[in-house]
């Protein structure tokens, strides 16, 4: 009670009133916006036209369903209400493209127009903030930080915040109980590594998925690793959903900058690098690995000649023990679905333990490293990417069993995990704020 | 009261945001992850467990499943054998199975009684679900081939109010916005996460539509899928358990007074009764004023606070009246005043009520009662109404036709 009361103490400690965000037109702006908005702040939307920021204003309205909102939000383009709007913003919201050039540029044009005292985030997804603040002004630099929301924050409030070398420590503690209590965040703080906490772990398994395609074909490995296994979205279906040319950015930024135990499972595959450059981009693109039209059969890809073949020709193998984990999961018998799990036998099952395996094994790995406990893991694979939570796949397993897949699979045992096993821990995970059910989904 | 006191030791309630539908399952995992949650929460060894009620209104129709008493043995294998029932009150179904499992502890039968109230709504889509809703009305006369007939009898309460003492949309908005703003308190809460405001709850259109009369989707509770969970124990139960973790037996909150009454089904019936008096619906006065007079209370003034019926707007607008925070007809002026905010005089549904925390029929009492005993036991957080020593609720089924209160205080 005491910490909740000081924390909310923090959030009101500083009046957000005025908040400027820029790439309003794109769709984590504008949604992110309506946040801001939602809270109470006078809030400008701008873009590279009036017209654009006007879209993404009504993007804002259609994103919290009432046009009131919409009340809140003026527009503006760059070239005309930039150096007013962000010299009058207490905070400035930059949600320009993914890519450190564009947002260098756009970063130049905040601190030449800044108040010293404001604050400005960004939503990059994996970007270094310290580097993005280098060649900034001091103050910049001291008033900088990642605040990064996933897609679409409306619905997923997991809300990763990273602070770059330079910033005020007393910044990151504010915007922390201002995101918590204003904005309805559950907030994770990580450290300022390549792709942070949340993308760093879930793109190791997405593009692993992505790997095993080749061999196995995309529905094979859906079916597999499907929504059973701990996820609101089978593991491919999310890459379409994602952009393939989004996950080859934050693949290829971790795969340059970071080396550790797992981090071939970053490598992306050539086909589809090739297919990138051929347009093939995912959902947006109109295909992917799936290709979905209205009244027509789903469509897969077939990897080798690049073609799309009807889901019906395609042969998928039976999975018993996944209809057995299934209905243990729709009745809320999540241990025993998970023993279904650790014992079942066959190549399919030796797959999928081999991914939840690696899944468990590279995320505990990181403790430490991307966040400083376990909770912020779990917290940010929970609740920004709706899968199970590697520790609540422990404590569903067990210590025992799930330390005998690692092993079984040549993956590395997590410190964590050993300690939990020499000291007999029997209760791995507790936390009430997340709902741990939700997680064991009942659906192949 | 009679002299058994029937202590409430705690429970708990999923997640009300979530759609177990989406999620591919059988309502069974919602009572299991109460149940377990429950008792995960209260410490409790589920072999002292003597008895289960189950509160649900329409399982036979969402889910195709009636015999609901019997999932609770599902649950957990050392319940094979357990005596349990289901207990059904449309939207009042929790409270009834609260006050058969009190009953029982009050008659010295057992000493721990468990009590589950819980619904599946998502089963079904809304034009569907709001056709099941109608069989808590009379359905042949007062629901059948109507659109969404509840929104309907309750603006019809609305119409009654403003034919008796004049009723302004205004009031009806505030109340609306304040139980939004409390449910982003509530980390339970269906609506935590969505948009409110006062420009939003005022406006009527395209974003905000009638959907029966002067009711307007923000006038509304929401569709649900929820189970809640707490357990009941005698006087020496609840020594024991007290004394084993620790804490004073008067600390743990207890039923200090209850009242029940059943009126006449048809909405139009209970207001051609209810003509030239007060009160609009004089048998939900009864029920408050009989858990007054059994809790040995004088009057609303000895409450902290209160989780109700906020079905719709206009039924959280009776309750402010009936449990005599103002006098009849003027509830406004609770309104007006911010009293029944957290902070304010009386503060109605901290926990966002039925029209932000989330409404799943079956398990509404129960959810009432539970924050009833983290408001007394200081363990609501963020939404925790300071200093808060006894609370009520007012559950209703039908269109005030079933209604239950508990005053629970330490």
């Amino acid at each position: 009670m005491a910490d909740v009361r000081a924390s909310r103490q923090l959030a009101e400690s500083r009046p957000i009133k005025k908040v400027v965000v820029l790439g309003a037109n794109g769709t984590m702006g504008y949604q992110s916006g309506a946040l801001f908005a939602a809270a109470g702040a006078q809030t400008t939307f701008l873009a590279r036209t009036r017209d654009k920021a006007r879209q993404g204003r009504d993007g804002a309205g259609r994103a919290v369903r009432s046009s009131a909102l919409t009340k809140l939000i003026d527009v503006g383009c760059y070239s005309e209400d930039l150096p007013q709007a962000v010299a009058q913003a207490d905070l400035i919201f930059e949600a320009v493209a993914e890519n450190f050039e564009i947002k260098h540029e756009m970063l130049e044009l905040i601190d030449r127009h800044r108040r010293p005292d404001s604050i400005v985030a960004t939503v990059s997804s994996g970007l270094s903030i310290t580097d993005l603040a280098k060649s900034r002004s001091e103050s910049f630099a001291r008033n900088f930080l990642g605040l990064h929301f996933f897609n679409p924050p409306q619905v997923i409030v997991g809300t990763e915040l990273i602070a770059g070398q330079a910033t005020d420590p007393a910044l990151v503690d504010f915007i922390d109980a201002y995101s918590t209590h204003k904005l309805g965040r559950l907030m994770v703080r990580t450290a300022n590594t390549p792709g942070f906490a949340g993308n760093r772990i879930g793109f190791k398994v997405l593009n692993e998925v992505c790997q095993l395609a080749e061999e196995y074909g995309p529905l094979v490995i859906d079916k597999v690793v499907g929504r059973y296994t701990g996820r609101a979205l089978a593991p491919l279906a999310t890459v379409d959903l994602v952009g393939w040319d989004v996950h080859q950015a934050i693949c290829d930024n971790i795969y340059d900058k970071v080396k550790d135990e797992a981090i071939e499972t970053y490598r992306m595959p050539d086909y589809m690098r090739r297919l990138i450059a051929a347009g093939t981009l995912g959902t947006k693109s109109g295909k992917g690995f799936f290709m979905r039209n209205k009244g027509e059969p789903l469509r897969v890809l077939d990897i080798k000649s690049g073609e799309y073949k009807d889901a019906r020709s395609i042969e998928v193998p039976k999975l018993p023990f996944a209809e057995q984990i299934i209905f243990l999961n729709s009745i809320g018998a999540y241990k025993r679905a998970m023993e279904v799990f650790t014992t079942a036998e066959g190549k399919w099952a030796n797959l999928a333990r081999k991914v939840i395996g690696g899944y468990i094994s590279y995320a505990l790995c990181r403790v430490g490293e991307v966040t400083e406990s376990v909770i912020g893991v779990d917290s940010i694979m929970a609740a920004g990417f709706n899968w199970a939570p590697p520790s609540a796949l422990v404590e569903a397993i067990g210590v025992k069993s799930t330390v005998k897949i690692l092993e079984d699979n040549k993956l590395t045992v997590p410190p964590l995990l050993e300690r939990a096993l020499k000291n007999g821990t029997e209760r791995f995970f507790d936390e009430p704020r997340l709902s741990l059910g939700k997680y064991f989904v009942a659906k192949s | 009261m009679s002299k058994n006191r029937v202590y409430i030791l705690g429970g708990y309630q999923t997640d009300f945001a979530r759609n177990w539908t989406k999620e591919g399952k059988h309502f069974l995992a919602m009572m299991r992850e109460s149940v377990r949650g429950a008792l995960h929460a209260c410490a409790l060894d589920p072999q002292d467990i003597e008895a289960a009620h189950v509160g649900n209104f329409a399982a036979e129709l969402y889910c195709k499943q009636g015999h609901l008493g019997a999932f609770f043995v599902e649950v957990d294998p050392v319940f094979r054998g357990l005596p349990t029932s289901r207990h059904e009150a449309a939207c009042a179904s929790g409270s009834i199975a609260l006050l058969a499992g009190s009953a029982e502890i009050e008659a010295g039968r057992y000493d721990l009684v468990a009590v589950c109230g819980i619904e599946a709504m998502k089963t079904v889509g809304s034009k569907e679900g709001g056709d099941y809703l109608g069989t808590a009305a009379w359905y042949e006369l007062e629901a059948r081939g109507v659109d969404f007939p509840f929104p309907k009898l309750f603006g019809q309460l609305g119409d009654e109010y403003d034919k008796r003492y004049g009723l302004k949309a205004e009031h009806l908005d505030a109340i609306s916005v304040v139980n939004y703003a409390n449910a982003k308190l509530n980390p339970y809460a269906q609506t935590r996460t969505w948009y409110m405001s006062k420009d939003h709850a005022c406006a009527k259109g395209d974003d905000n539509p009638a959907v029966g009369g002067r009711i307007h989707l923000t006038d509304c509770s929401q569709v649900t899928d929820g189970a809640a969970t707490v357990f009941l124990a005698s006087e020496r139960y609840a020594t024991a358990y007290a004394r084993t973790r620790g804490i004073k037996l008067s600390s743990l909150p207890y039923i200090k007074g209850w009242g029940h009454s059943t009126a006449s089904i048809r909405f139009a019936d209970k207001i051609e009764q209810s003509k030239g008096q007060e009160y609009v619906l004089p048998t939900v006065r009864k029920t408050i004023t009989d858990a007054f007079r059994r809790a040995k209370m004088n009057d609303v003034t000895e409450l902290s606070g209160i989780e109700t019926h906020d079905c719709f707007t206009t039924s959280e607008y009776m309750a402010i009246d009936h449990f005599g925070i103002t006098k009849p007809g003027e509830s406004y002026k609770a309104i007006e005043e911010g009293w029944i905010e957290i902070g304010g005089k009386m503060p109605i549904n901290p926990s966002g009520g039925l029209i932000g925390a989330g409404h799943p029929v079956g398990a509404t009492g129960v959810r009432q009662v539970l924050d009833c005993f983290k408001q007394v036991t200081g363990t609501a957080g963020d939404y925790q109404v300071e200093g808060a020593r006894n609370f009520a609720t007012l559950n209703i089924g039908g269109s005030g036709t079933t209604s239950v209160t508990f005053i629970v205080g330490t």
